[in-house]
């Protein structure tokens, strides 16, 4: 499964007209561990969907930029514009929800 | 249906009594797979720091729940993550366990979904509302926060917070008195910036635009109510088992927790159980660790004398 790391210097360029998955994620979270899982068989299933991630922690001025509070915070990024947010551990169901609604 | 495997055993929950069954059952050359609807590690990788493993003086929980996931994995278990289960036939002689995905069939169940922690239902539309410091801690620095319960979790937790610089931590206690280790509420009661409320409850909050702002302490044996500002909400109560789907066939405690003999063995033949699922009076790393071995090894005594191979 390729992840993107993305960072404030290539996020704009990584995500450019793409349409994706992004996980703001903390290294020690436990619901961070169980979305990534979540992420990860969401992609089995689409493996067309770029995937990204953004350590929450690390990278204060994206996460104030995109408005993220917490981690996890999963974004669907739809021709490279945000398309729907969510803060929050969820199932595969409303993961597959989520991207096939936005 | 994607497929269907059949299995010696199969063991439902992947904390840490499901990892170490998988452990025992793959060493006794036993085909194992745990179906966990997470990730494996429990509620051990909710604990930040775990002093209490032996051979560890001080590890983070989920670091330490990786390694035991790497044992598992090395020994050859199938490991199955977020695996919604959808049914549980114990019965018969046959066990299934049906996923979103897949049929598991096994001679053996070993159950040790665990417990989740108990919510306030009359605050969960609220979203500064949490269960889990780790994880929503750090948006808290240099804010106030309450922490729910006076057990050792909620103690071990406040001390937690603190140290990410929240500013200020008001402890909410039904209970006459805390009821966490001395040690700890020594500790605790160290920081001037905590405040300690026995006897009392969170009766109503304030949200203003979607943010907490407000919570209105309810002290029980006087009725007396104080609204304090508050920014988050941390609950650590107490847990519930996790038997939702199979209560209908394995006897049950009347708190709801299985019930098994000292091997293990539930009142199903070839259904046994292991960690905080099941009645017992301490639920500690330890003790779930050694249920999950005694559970494996009563398996492979049923699956001896029962024909199953080996």
């Amino acid at each position: 499964m390729k992840t993107i790391d993305l960072t404030e210097k290539n996020f704009d360029r990584e995500t450019a007209d793409k349409d994706g998955i992004l996980l703001f994620y903390k290294t020690i979270c436990p619901f961070c561990k169980i979305l990534e899982a979540v992420i990860e068989k969401f992609h089995k299933k689409n493996p067309d969907v770029n995937l990204f991630k953004v350590e929450f922690e690390e990278q204060k001025t994206l996460s104030q930029k995109l408005e993220v509070e917490r981690a996890p915070t999963l974004f669907v990024i739809k021709k490279g514009r945000v398309a729907a947010k969510k803060a929050g551990v969820m199932n595969l169901k409303e993961l597959t929800a989520l991207w096939e609604q936005n | 249906m994607e497929r269907k495997s059949s299995f010696d055993i199969i063991i439902v929950g992947g904390g840490i009594a499901g990892m170490t069954s998988a452990i025992y059952a793959a060493r006794a050359n036993r085909k194992a797979v745990i179906v966990e609807r997470h990730v494996c590690g429990g509620l051990v990788n909710s604990t930040y720091t775990v002093e209490n493993f032996p051979s560890y003086i001080s590890v983070n929980g989920m670091k330490l729940m990786e390694k035991v996931h790497e044992q598992v994995l090395h020994l050859g278990v199938q490991v199955e993550q977020v695996a919604e289960i959808e049914e549980l036939d114990l019965k018969n002689l046959m066990k299934t366990v049906r996923t979103d995905e897949s049929d598991y069939t096994a001679p053996v169940v070993i159950l040790a979904t665990g417990c989740d922690p108990v919510r306030l239902p009359h605050l969960d539309t609220c979203e500064q509302v949490h269960y889990c410091s780790i994880c929503d801690g750090p948006a808290y620095k240099g804010k106030e926060v309450i922490v729910v319960g006076g057990g050792n979790s909620g103690f071990d937790e406040t001390l937690y917070l603190l140290s990410l610089g929240v500013e200020k931590v008001t402890v909410v206690e039904l209970l006459d008195k805390c009821i966490a280790d001395k040690s700890t509420q020594k500790e605790v009661t160290r920081h001037d910036n905590v405040t300690i409320h026995t006897q009392t409850q969170i009766k109503d909050v304030g949200i203003e635009k979607g943010k907490l702002k407000t919570a209105s302490l309810e002290n029980t044996y006087t009725g007396e109510i104080t609204k304090i500002p508050v920014d988050g909400i941390f609950v650590f109560i107490g847990q519930r088992p996790n038997t939702e789907l199979f209560s209908d066939a394995v006897t049950l405690t009347d708190q709801g927790y299985i019930k098994t003999d000292r091997d293990m063995q539930t009142n199903l033949p070839g259904v046994f159980a292991a960690g905080d699922v099941i009645e017992k009076r301490y639920r500690q790393i330890p003790t779930a660790m050694s249920d999950g071995a005694v559970a494996a090894l009563s398996a492979g005594t049923y699956l001896r004398k029962n024909d199953h191979k080996g």
